[in-house]
């Protein structure tokens, strides 16, 4: 005896119902359950849906979905790191080295200048405003898309969600910036190692807010090839 | 954390890994499902590999370029299938030596008789 589609249907808000909100995620479990469901009935045929579905539950153990999920998160940051760094490796090849080293020196100067009091709350604005505003947009977007597929997928929420805590992250940075200019900043070689941080951390969020998200549908088609229909 | 994926021993931990990578060479490809059936088919029942930490484990190995995945629609859903890279081939040499060696070494320490 096989499931029907209806059932099918119950497995997939039966794994949404414990927590599993990814569609890939989802289609392994169901499949999974639908499967040992199918084996029960082959042994006791008389057996009623829900309880071969809440058997088949039980064998994940009493954390449930939970396993899986934390394992998938892992993996797809890890992706996503990947993505990051591929893209941050550009920055330090030819052309892209001029500007890199540019975005360096102008922080240098800056920094080295009588202004570093005023370039630094300046810097600091410039980014608060621009991460605000990237971050509002992209998860607009992304609510947009969710409306339009009516399907997660976890690669594309850290593609457009995760964007924002790199922007928080440089944003305590250069509030950090903000106080250590007061004066911290003489000594050379912690500002040389100032610069080269927020030099660094200006690429991730350019890529991060910018870059990434442009390339969002190439990336998921790569890493969810076998979902293209 | 990991748990013990094993119902009857924890000698068998940290050898999950081996077992999926060994099947899916043998097998071209394979679901899930299908995996924690036919170890228990092949080990007669003596082993039984828990839902729980099946898929992290699988899910780790495609993270880590070893597995591939494809979907294809099986009775009314669908199903995701893994099976080896290159790489995954590889490593499964690799595995399978370094469990050959471990287990040559647990009989030359239990029953030196033997090795």
């Amino acid at each position: 005896m096989k499931l029907n589609k209806s059932q099918i249907q119950d497995l997939y808000a039966f794994t949404r119902k414990h927590f599993v909100e990814y569609y890939d995620l989802q289609t392994e479990l169901v499949d999974h359950l639908a499967n040992d469901i199918e084996n029960m009935w082959t042994e006791n045929p008389k057996l009623c849906f829900e309880d071969a579905r809440d058997k088949a539950f039980k064998k994940f153990g009493i954390f449930g979905f939970m396993e899986p999920i934390e394992q998938k998160q892992k993996a797809m940051g890890k992706r996503y790191r990947k993505y990051l760094w591929q893209e941050l490796k550009q920055w330090f090849r030819i052309p892209q080295i001029v500007i890199t080293i540019s975005i360096f020196f102008i922080l240098y100067i800056s920094f080295s200048s009588e202004y570093a009091e005023s370039f630094s709350v300046i810097l600091y604005v410039l980014a608060a405003t621009y991460s605000g505003y990237k971050a509002f947009k992209l998860n607009r977007y992304y609510k947009k898309r969710q409306d339009v597929s009516g399907k997660k997928w976890l690669l594309e929420e850290i593609i457009f969600r995760q964007a924002s805590a790199t922007g928080l992250v440089l944003l305590s940075q250069m509030y950090s910036t903000v106080h250590l200019s007061n004066g911290a900043l003489t000594n050379p070689y912690l500002l040389l190692v100032a610069c080269t941080l927020f030099t660094v951390l200006i690429l991730v969020s350019y890529i991060s807010f910018e870059l990434i998200p442009n390339k969002a549908e190439d990336l998921l088609k790569e890493t969810y090839p076998e979902f293209i229909v | 954390m990991y748990i013990c994926f094993m119902s009857n021993s924890k000698l068998y931990k940290g050898s999950l890994t081996t077992i999926i990578l060994k099947l899916l060479n043998e097998n071209d490809k394979m679901y899930g499902y299908e995996i924690t059936q036919k170890v228990k088919v092949l080990t007669k029942g003596e082993l039984n590999i828990t839902e729980g930490a099946l898929y992290p484990a699988l899910h780790k190995l495609e993270a880590e370029g070893l597995l591939d995945v494809e979907v294809a629609k099986v009775d009314n859903r669908l199903r995701k299938y893994y099976k080896l890279t290159e790489n995954g081939t590889k490593e499964t040499v690799n595995k399978l030596e370094e469990l050959a060696e471990y287990i040559k070494t647990m009989q030359a320490l239990v029953n030196p008789k033997l090795a």
